[in-house]
């Protein structure tokens, strides 16, 4: 039955959720960008995340009994997503976890992997991270095109190649680094393999400069013959006849976008109510042109935000969402820029000064229209099924 | 929580809604306009589908299935010929607008001077009007409604509703489109008010539910327009292939459905909010401004796919174009819609902070 409604619980959550980031994300972001650099490993705010049950996993572990992060509906984690984004986007990637690759090593790893790789995460000792090596330099959103090679050798693997843009590569416990066993047989050639922090040949990390959401750390990194063992392959070999390898990652794709979209509807939305404030401080309000704009962008956060959840509420139901996945990353990505564009013109030449929460929101969004996949590709994957788009 | 699946009955009642759109109202589409009205054939088998009386309340023998109900069925069948779909329906809004400002007894007056919907009744926002009263009556001109005759008028302001059954004059006029409905221009000359009902927490529920039975009525066209477009441009080839796969075209055909969807989301949030009974006022604006907005780029990209035949008669797109940019003329058009939501929405501190009366 049609419902929009959110339930108590998860209001009570999202309430939780606004207070930490008023009393934490917000902080938090504003000083790694006052320092153009991210959150330091040792920084006390990840202890408190950590004191606050975060950090975890959401795997039960193999008697099914535990659950450090309880495991919530698509459409809770995109409200809770677009709130925390709403405080600070750059803080919420930067939070230890297992992050991106736990949905891939819950749904395809090895008994024994989700032991070694997500047992530590939960009950962690310290703050710990992991991360998905997928990005190169001359593959972003066409992930079929890697060059990453893993090569047999006898027992384990070896993988030669270079990653990009990986946030928190350098702090990961672990990374699941997407490769490809022969780079002209595009996506049905890839693997995944967990390669552990100080193997060998695992090296020349460089921590990018970026030009927002600098709480986190962006990376690049080499990979000059690591050699992994067998059991570092995801699944294990069986699990990756036809093109399963390549699907690995367009499933954590197919999930990531609707989450994107809701960061770009919470960063727009943070836009929006710092853009009524200064309006209404400068008594800015009472003039139509003003208030007509901000009418048009609410109507587009409600929309977008709209969108996003019904690709979520899609997955929740394990029906498709291929289609409503990109479009809502399309929508909410482009809609957040003109958000945070309208909020500049309205607090004028004082945005020109760089250190104006909307002024860091306007460099910050500029990303969602590009991870996980550009706007353009987005429409690319939607019009092949609207119109048959070839490839 | 979040949900977007159909109940089991408006599922039944929404295919049976989009199977007569697709085999009653599409085909003799072309035939209804010109002859200015639905064909008599067609009105008399519709009493007995009972989709007129969806949002009519139980209590007043409707099957009181709400504003998300009757969202979800103008559209399939607008988007079949919104010029039928109008003339098929006996009350538009004029009875749920009774409804919120005078409760049953008002909207129990409607069905009788309609003769339980026998026959149309029409509903008009005063910001399409020119209106005086004096002790001759009430006076008004309309310059456009979408029929020929009606035996009722229902007129909203700020403070409430009246209702007028006698003297309702029409000077017929071409109409830019919606003809199957008919057109004409409204005039009362001193016609006597039969019913009046102030409550303007009412009216402006009212007006809620006008403006987002309109949208439900454009998005039905929109999604028309789109769905056709994009099927010619997949079979229409130029420079060597279908033109659809030309990226230019794709993209924008991508970015029309893509506007579609999200904009028909928004009018069933606002209509939920409406059978809720949450405030929805400033979300009826916003959603009939948002697909307004949204068809000033469908209907004339629908057109502009089809190049050449776009502009001519013999595809539909044309009248998509003309009859979309009619409705959006309605409640005050665009302007008035963002100028509600946009003074409502300065008054708060946080807009569109999660979870504010347990909604999104």
């Amino acid at each position: 039955m049609i419902d929009f409604r959110i339930d108590p619980e998860a209001q009570a959550r999202l309430a939780e959720a606004a207070e930490i980031g008023l009393k934490e994300l917000r902080p938090a972001g504003l000083e790694a960008d006052k320092n153009m650099a991210p959150i330091p490993v040792g920084d006390p705010f990840f202890d408190r995340c950590l004191e606050r049950g975060e950090g975890g996993t959401s795997w039960t572990g193999l008697d099914g009994k535990r659950a450090r992060s309880p495991r919530r509906s698509v459409v809770e984690r995109l409200l809770l997503s677009e709130e925390q984004a709403y405080w600070d986007r750059g803080v919420i990637i930067a939070l230890p976890g297992p992050g991106l690759p736990e949905n891939n090593v819950i749904s395809m790893g090895t008994d024994e992997q989700k032991e070694r790789y997500l047992g530590p995460f939960l009950e962690p000792d310290r703050p710990r991270w992991a991360c998905f090596g997928m990005t190169e330099p001359g593959a972003g959103s066409d992930a079929a095109a890697i060059r990453t090679t893993a090569r047999k050798d006898g027992d384990g693997w070896i993988l030669n190649g270079a990653k990009c843009f990986i946030g928190s590569a350098s702090r990961s416990d672990w990374i699941l680094v997407q490769a490809t066993l022969d780079p002209t047989k595009g996506r049905g050639a890839q693997r995944a393999f967990f390669v552990e922090k100080g193997t060998p040949g695992l090296g020349s990390f460089k921590i990018e400069k970026k030009m927002g959401l600098k709480a986190y750390e962006s990376t690049s990194f080499s990979l000059d013959d690591v050699r992994v063992p067998a059991a570092n392959l995801l699944g294990g070999e069986a699990r990756y006849e036809s093109s399963a390898g390549f699907k690995t990652a367009m499933r954590t794709f197919n999930a990531g976008r609707p989450q994107i979209a809701a960061n770009a509807v919470g960063m727009a939305r943070s836009a929006l109510d710092e853009s009524i404030r200064f309006a209404r401080e400068h008594d800015l309000l009472g003039r139509d042109r003003v208030r007509d704009r901000i009418e048009a962008i609410s109507r587009k956060v409600r929309k977008a935000r709209l969108v996003g959840l019904k690709a979520g509420w899609l997955a929740d139901e394990e029906r498709p969402n291929i289609i409503e996945a990109s479009m809502s990353k399309a929508l909410a990505a482009q809609m957040a820029q003109e958000a945070t564009t309208l909020g500049l013109e309205l607090v004028g030449i004082v945005g020109a000064r760089g250190d104006h929460l909307i002024e860091k929101l306007y460099r910050d969004v500029k990303a969602m229209d590009i991870v996980e996949g550009t706007g353009q590709v987005q429409r690319m994957i939607v019009a092949r099924t609207l119109v048959g788009l070839p490839r | 929580m979040f949900d977007l699946e159909p109940d089991d009955e408006l599922a039944l009642v929404l295919e049976t809604a989009r199977r007569l759109a697709r085999e009653e109202l599409v085909p003799p589409m072309r035939t209804h306009e010109a002859d200015r009205a639905i064909s008599p054939a067609l009105a008399s088998s519709w009493e007995e589908v009972g989709l007129s009386t969806l949002d009519v309340p139980i209590e007043l023998d409707g099957a009181g299935m709400g504003c998300l109900a009757r969202v979800f069925v103008n559209e399939a069948l607008a988007e079949g010929d919104v010029g039928a779909a109008i003339a098929l329906d006996p009350y538009g809004t004029a009875l749920v607008a009774l409804l919120e400002v005078g409760g049953l007894e008002a909207a129990r007056t409607l069905r009788e001077a309609t003769g339980d919907g026998a026959r149309r009744a029409l509903f008009v926002d005063a910001r399409d009007a020119l209106v005086s009263e004096d002790d001759a009556g009430l006076t008004l001109d309309v310059p456009w409604v979408a029929a020929d005759e009606a035996v009722a008028l229902v007129l909203l302001d700020e403070n409430g509703v009246c209702l007028v059954t006698e003297g309702l004059a029409f000077d017929s006029v071409r109409g830019a489109g919606i003809r199957a409905a008919g057109g004409g221009r409204l005039r009362l000359d001193g016609a006597p008010v039969a019913g009046r009902w102030e409550n303007a927490e009412g009216a402006g529920r009212a007006r809620a539910r006008a403006r987002l039975h309109t949208a439900s009525l454009l998005l039905g066209v929109l999604s028309a327009s789109c769905t056709f477009s994009a099927n010619y441009a997949q079979e229409r080839q130029a420079f060597g292939r279908p033109i659809a796969h030309h990226q230019a075209l794709a993209f924008l055909i991508t970015d029309m459905r893509i506007a579609l969807d999200a904009a028909r989301l928004v009018v069933h949030e606002a209509a939920w909010r409406v059978d809720q009974r949450l405030p929805c006022e400033t979300e009826a604006a916003s959603a009939f401004a948002e697909v307004i907005e949204v068809g000033r780029t469908i209907g004339p990209n629908g057109v502009q796919i089809l190049g050449g035949h776009g502009f001519m008669a013999d595809y539909p797109v044309e009248k998509h174009m003309r009859e979309a940019r009619a409705l959006s003329l309605l409640h005050g058009g665009f302007d008035a819609a963002i100028e509600d939501a946009g003074q409502a929405l300065i008054a708060q501190e946080r807009p569109l902070g999660l979870g504010q009366e347990g909604a999104l």
